[in-house]
């Protein structure tokens, strides 16, 4: 991968990456391992991007993907996921990413959600039209806002209590 | 407002040094090491499946009348197993280079080295073991007394002692051919265990070259 490349067509939209794969692992060697991967995966598919979405779209695409598929892998090699409805204070303490802390809890009660709810949350918190995330996800934009709804109901759920 | 996720989010990311790209040093390090950590592995299974072999060989064998045949077979995998362990011991020995590339394309190198050193070996292996299995078949058959009860149906076909000539031609045949397509064999059964991650690691040193050389 050219330098070029990196600076001009993943720097820009390096945002997009590190938000979605901070989603998607729970420590910062995982985080580096999937924003690499992404990186790779964004420069191997330069050639099949046909312009007819925006390039940032096309990174959010990719992000995602690598991410669930880099997860399914990890899922089906034993690794734990919670589910719960509570947000554990052990995960709580390992998983400070950001500076901000409330910023810190919302990507924990995230990391609780399903791998597509992660997606879909993802990218309505990134002010995304229901009909571009049902574009990037590949699915239905009917049944999204639903789904927000439940979700946020579920983040708030989760992040009840846990601070000011 | 105040305390939704939409307002926890954007004032979140107004810090901008929560959003600073990792650096990528090395692209492909993590890759690399799980192809080879994959390699090891499988190497590691098939060492465990020889020891279980090499331990039921001489208890089947019992039970047909050919121990001594169970035992040979067993020494065989016993010899594998030494020196499979001696090949993969020899891993640790590799020039880990400056990059993952070196590394890879080390160990890409090591083995194939090592596999042309087992296509001599199981020239020689895979015929005995044909062999063995021909001996375990006479000793299950003069057990029942098929030997004799051939002779006496087929008095016209030679023998030496109660064996067949013609049973005789039929391993000696085939134990050729064993010598003949040994390598070939051995190819392919690699191929039906490895395959997949041994073109993985192929596929991983293409796409690195071509990183390196864009």
């Amino acid at each position: 991968m050219s330098k070029d490349f990196y600076q001009t067509s993943i720097l820009p939209f390096a945002g997009i990456i590190i938000k979605i794969c901070r989603a998607y692992t729970n420590s910062q060697e995982d985080f580096e391992d999937y924003y690499q991967e992404v990186c790779l995966q964004v420069w191997r598919s330069k050639d099949n991007f046909r312009e007819q979405c925006k390039w940032s779209t096309w990174v959010y695409r990719i992000s995602l993907n690598v991410c669930l598929t880099l997860l399914k892998k990890k899922k089906s090699k034993g690794h734990m996921y919670f589910t719960s409805d509570v947000l554990p204070d052990v995960v709580i303490t390992e998983n400070r990413a950001f500076e901000d802390e409330p910023l810190n809890q919302l990507y924990i009660a995230i990391r609780h959600l399903s791998e597509v709810d992660r997606a879909v949350i993802l990218l309505y918190l990134e002010e995304k039209s229901y009909p571009e995330i049902a574009e990037i996800l590949n699915t239905n934009a009917n049944n999204i806002g639903v789904r927000v709804i439940r979700i946020k109901e579920r983040l708030k759920k989760l992040l009840d209590g846990k601070f000011n | 407002m105040e305390n939704s996720i939409e307002s926890i989010w954007k004032k979140g990311f107004l810090h901008e040094t929560s959003l600073v790209a990792p650096k990528i040093n090395d692209l492909y390090n993590q890759k690399s090491k799980h192809v080879v950590d994959r390699v090891k592995r499988m190497f590691r299974i098939n060492q465990i499946v020889i020891v279980m072999m090499s331990v039921l060989m001489p208890a089947i064998h019992y039970f047909v009348d050919a121990l001594w045949q169970g035992i040979t077979a067993s020494g065989l995998m016993l010899i594998t197993l030494w020196y499979n362990d001696r090949i993969i011991r020899s891993i640790k020995t590799l020039d880990q280079g400056a990059t993952s590339f070196d590394y890879l394309q080390a160990f890409d190198r090591w083995l194939n080295d090592v596999l042309l050193k087992a296509e001599r070996i199981v020239r020689i292996s895979y015929p005995l073991y044909m062999l063995i299995a021909f001996s375990t078949i006479g000793s299950a058959w003069n057990k029942q007394g098929l030997p004799l009860k051939l002779q006496q149906r087929f008095p016209h076909f030679l023998s030496i002692d109660t064996i067949s000539v013609v049973a005789l031609i039929v391993a000696g045949l085939t134990t050729l051919l064993m010598v003949l397509f040994s390598a070939r064999i051995y190819r392919w059964e690699v191929r039906l265990m490895y395959g997949r991650v041994f073109d993985k690691l192929k596929d991983t040193i293409a796409e690195m070259e071509k990183l390196r050389h864009e």
